[in-house]
C-alpha cells in the first residue's frame, strides 16, 4: 500500500495517538515538576540519615528500565489486589492510563529532583549571603534567589527530561495505552504495512522539534537579563535591568 | 672562516586568512649557529611566519626550504604529507602554551618523539631523554605528568622534547610569553645555554634583553612585512626606522 | 517465597539467570557494535564534506529524537521486511526467513547508543587541547600517529563519564527486547509471573536485578574514570 493512503484512511488515530501522548507526558512530567523542588530542598540540606530513603528512590529509578517499573505498578498491584479493592484503590490501578502516568510520574520525579539539586548547588553563595544581609526571610531567599537562579542552570537539562519522558511515555503502549505508539502498532498489526511506523517517527520528531522550539524560546525570557549583559558586552551596562 | 650551512631559508612568504593578508612576502634566511630574534607588535604576523617555516600553517605563495629541501605546495596543501612530516621532525618547535601532552609524564612526552617518528628503541629514547631532561634541570621530574609541574617547567620539558628530536633548528614562539613573570629567568636561562652550544635558532620573542645580549640577528616585523633588520648591536642603538624606534621605547 | 526463587524444577531462579543471561550478552554485544556507529557518526559530523556532515547529524538528530522500542520495531519488522524481498529477488524459491530478535536488538540498541555516542564522542574530540595536536605535528608525526598516539589516549578521559551513562542506559535498554520475544531477564520475569500469579515479587525482583547491575557498571566506570584521569590534576 502506498504510505500515503496509510496515512489518508488512519490519521484520525494517529492524531487521537499523538494527544494522548503529549496528555501523558506533560501530566507526568507536571506531577514530577511540582514534587521535585521540594525533594530537591531534602537532597542539598537535609541530614545523610533523612537523605537516606530518597537517595534509595531515586538510585532505584535511575538504575532500573522504566518499562519493569511500569509492569511492577500495573501488574504488580494485581498482587494486592483485596486490599486495593478495600482501600477503593483497585479502579485507579485498573486502568493502564493511570499507571502509566504513575509510573512516569515517578520517574520523571526522580531525574528532575537530581537535575534541580545540581542547580541548587551551583547557586553562588556570595548572592544567597546578599538576600539574607538585606534581612530576607529563608523561605523569601529560596523565592527570589535560590529557585530563579536554580532554574535558570537547570532549564536546558529539564528540558531534556521532558524529551526523555516523551520518548519513555511510547512504552505505555504495551500496557495497552493507545498513544501514538499504541496506535501505530494496532495499525501495523490490521495492516502489515511498515510506513506506518514511519509516519510514527516523523510525528514523534515533529512533536520533539516544536518542544525545543517553545522550550528554548522560554529559556531566553528566563535568562534575558544574562543576553543583554553580552549584548551590552564593553559598554556601558544599563542602568536598569529587567526583572527576570 | 668556513662557509656557513643555510639550515632554513624562506623566500616571499605570503600567507592570508580569507581576505585578510597577514604576510606580505618575508624571506628570510638562517644559518649555522644563527640565533634570530623575530620581534613585533602583536598583529605584525610573526607567529604565522614562524608557523609557515614548519608547515603548521601553509604558506599562500613563497617557498621554505629547510637544508636544500624545499616542501612543495600544491593547492594549498603540502604535496607530499609524509616529506612534510620529515622535514618537521628536522626543526624542533617550542609553544607559547607549552602544548605538552597532558597524559604522558615528562619522560613520555620526551621519549613519545624519537620513538614514534624517528623509530629509535625504546632503550636509546629513553637514556636521550632522561640526558636531555638532566640538561634542562629537571631530573628529578621525569616521572610527573604536566599538570604537577610549573608553567616553567613545563615549558623547560617543552624544550627537552624539542632537543630529542636532535633538531637541525629550532623554533620558539613566544616561549616566555604564557609564564609567571618569575618564572620567566629560568627559560631563558636554558635558551641562552643552548645559544651558546652554538644551536641554531629562531625565536618570537617579546624579551628585549634576550633579542639584543643573546641573538646574532634581529627581524623587526610591521604590518606583515620586514620593517628593519640587522644586528642586535646596530639596532638597538641606532634604529633605522620610525616603527622600531617607537617599538622599543614602548617595550623598554 | 524463597522456594520460588530456587534453582530447579520447583523455582525460577534458573529460569530468571538464564535470561539474565540474555540480558547480559545482548548488552555486551551491542556495545562494541554502537561504539563503532559513534565514532562513525562523530567523524561525520566533523568532516570536511557537506554531505557527511549532514548525514552524521541526520543520524545523531533522529535517532536521538525517536522513542526507542519504536526504533527497535522500525528494525525488527523493516529489517525483517527487507530481508525477505532481497532474499525473493536473489532467491525466488527460498522460504521467508526471520530476522532473529537477538539481531534484531543489538542493531537497534546499537543504533540508539551509537547515536549518543556520535555526539558524546564529538564533544570530546572538540574539547581536546589542539594545542598538543600541533605539538604532534611539530615533531613530525602523521595524522594516524596523532590520533592514535594523543587524541585517543585523550578521548576517553573527556567521553568516559558520556559513554558510561549510554552503557546504563542501554543495559536499561535491553529490556525492551522482551517485546519482540526475546526471552531475555524481562521476559523470563513474565513467564515466571503468568505462572506463578506474583507479578509483584518478580517484577521487584527483576527492578532489583537491574538495579545491581546498573550499580556495579557504576562501581566499574568510577575505577576507569580515576584510571582515565591519570596525570591530571585531582582535586
Amino acid at each position: 500500500m502506498n504510505p500515503f493512503e496509510i496515512l489518508a484512511q488512519y490519521w484520525p488515530r494517529l492524531m487521537d495517538g499523538t494527544l494522548m501522548t503529549i496528555k501523558l507526558t506533560l501530566l507526568g512530567a507536571f506531577i514530577a515538576a511540582l514534587v521535585s523542588p521540594g525533594l530537591a530542598l531534602i537532597r542539598v540540606h537535609a541530614l545523610p540519615i533523612a537523605q537516606a530513603p530518597l537517595r534509595l528512590y531515586i538510585s532505584f529509578v535511575r538504575g532500573s528500565p522504566i518499562l519493569a517499573q511500569l509492569f511492577l505498578i500495573f501488574y504488580g498491584s494485581g498482587q494486592f489486589r483485596p486490599v486495593l479493592q478495600e482501600w477503593g484503590l483497585w479502579s485507579f490501578f485498573r486502568d493502564p492510563f493511570n499507571c502509566a502516568l504513575l509510573a512516569f510520574a515517578l520517574n520523571s520525579t526522580a531525574y528532575q529532583t537530581e537535575i534541580l539539586r545540581g542547580g541548587i548547588i551551583g547557586v553562588p553563595r556570595g548572592e544567597i549571603e546578599a538576600a539574607r544581609a538585606i534581612g530576607m526571610s529563608r523561605q523569601k531567599v529560596l523565592r527570589r534567589v535560590v529557585f530563579p537562579h536554580a532554574y535558570r542552570m537547570s532549564w536546558p537539562a529539564l528540558g531534556n527530561e521532558v524529551i526523555l519522558l516523551m520518548k519513555a511515555s511510547a512504552l505505555a503502549s504495551v500496557v495497552t495505552v493507545f498513544d501514538l505508539m499504541g496506535r501505530s502498532r494496532q495499525i501495523f498489526s490490521r495492516t502489515f504495512d511498515f510506513s506506518v511506523y514511519l509516519w510514527a517517527a516523523l510525528i514523534y520528531l515533529c512533536i520533539t522539534a516544536i518542544f525545543v522550539l517553545l522550550w528554548r524560546q522560554a529559556e531566553r525570557r528566563l535568562s534575558r537579563h544574562i543576553t543583554a549583559r553580552d549584548k551590552s558586552h564593553g559598554t556601558v551596562p544599563p542602568l536598569k535591568e529587567t526583572r527576570p | 672562516m668556513t662557509q656557513r650551512d643555510i639550515i632554513v631559508q624562506a623566500d616571499d612568504i605570503h600567507k592570508s586568512f580569507g581576505t585578510v593578508e597577514v604576510l606580505k612576502g618575508i624571506s628570510l634566511q638562517a644559518k649555522t649557529h644563527d640565533v634570530i630574534s623575530i620581534l613585533g607588535s602583536s598583529g605584525s604576523g610573526k607567529s604565522t611566519f614562524l608557523r609557515c617555516l614548519n608547515f603548521l600553517e601553509t604558506p599562500t605563495s613563497g617557498t621554505v626550504t629547510v637544508h636544500g629541501e624545499e616542501i612543495m605546495v600544491k593547492n594549498g596543501k603540502p604535496q607530499n604529507a609524509r616529506h612534510m612530516e620529515t622535514i618537521r621532525a628536522r626543526l624542533g618547535m617550542v609553544f607559547q602554551q607549552f602544548n605538552l601532552w597532558t597524559h604522558r609524564t615528562s619522560l613520555e612526552n620526551v621519549m613519545e618523539g624519537p620513538i614514534q617518528v624517528k623509530r629509535e628503541t625504546r632503550a636509546e629514547a629513553r637514556d636521550k631523554a632522561e640526558a636531555y631532561l638532566q640538561r634542562v634541570g629537571l631530573e628529578d621530574r621525569m616521572h610527573m605528568y604536566p599538570s604537577q609541574l610549573s608553567g616553567g617547567q613545563q615549558q623547560r620539558v617543552a624544550i627537552a622534547r624539542a632537543l630529542a628530536m636532535e633538531p637541525e633548528a629550532i623554533l620558539f614562539d613566544e616561549p616566555t610569553s604564557a609564564l609567571d613573570p618569575e618564572l620567566v629567568g629560568e627559560v631563558l636561562k636554558v635558551m641562552k645555554d643552548l645559544a651558546a652550544e652554538g644551536r641554531t635558532m629562531i625565536v618570537v620573542t617579546h624579551e628585549m634583553g634576550f633579542a639584543r645580549e643573546v641573538s646574532s640577528e634581529v627581524v623587526f616585523l610591521n604590518e606583515g612585512r620586514i620593517a628593519e633588520q640587522g644586528s642586535p648591536g646596530e639596532m638597538f642603538t641606532d634604529p633605522k626606522t620610525d616603527e622600531f624606534r617607537r617599538f622599543i621605547a614602548k617595550a623598554m | 517465597m524463597f522456594e520460588l526463587l530456587s534453582y530447579g524444577d520447583a523455582g525460577w531462579g534458573d529460569e530468571i539467570l538464564q535470561g539474565l543471561a540474555i540480558t547480559v550478552q545482548l548488552a555486551i554485544v551491542t556495545l562494541p557494535v554502537g561504539l563503532c556507529l559513534g565514532f562513525l557518526a562523530a567523524f561525520a559530523s566533523m568532516s570536511r564534506l557537506l554531505p557527511l556532515r549532514y548525514l552524521g547529524f541526520g543520524y545523531t538528530t533522529i535517532m536521538r529524537g525517536l522513542p526507542e522500542i519504536l526504533t527497535l520495531f522500525v528494525v525488527y519488522n523493516g529489517v525483517g521486511l527487507l530481508m525477505n524481498a532481497v532474499l525473493r529477488w536473489w532467491a525466488p524459491d527460498a522460504s521467508p526467513t526471520d530476522f532473529s530478535p537477538f539481531a534484531a536488538g543489538v542493531v537497534a540498541l546499537a543504533m540508539v547508543f551509537g547515536a549518543f555516542a556520535g555526539e558524546v564522542l564529538r564533544g570530546a574530540f572538540q574539547s581536546l587541547d589542539l594545542g598538543q595536536v600541533e605539538a604532534g605535528r611539530a615533531v613530525g608525526m602523521n595524522d594516524r600517529q596523532i590520533f592514535l598516539r594523543i587524541q585517543l589516549p585523550q578521548l576517553w578521559r573527556f567521553a568516559l563519564p558520556g559513554l558510561g551513562n549510554l552503557w546504563i542506559n542501554m543495559l536499561k535498554d535491553t529490556a525492551l527486547v522482551s517485546v519482540i520475544a526475546l526471552d531475555d531477564l524481562m521476559r523470563m520475569t513474565k513467564v515466571a509471573v503468568g505462572v506463578t500469579k506474583q507479578p509483584f515479587t518478580f517484577y521487584l525482583l527483576a527492578c532489583l536485578i537491574y538495579w545491581v547491575m546498573c550499580v556495579l557498571s557504576e562501581l566499574v566506570l568510577a575505577r576507569l574514570e580515576h584510571r582515565a584521569n591519570r596525570g591530571i590534576r585531582r582535586a
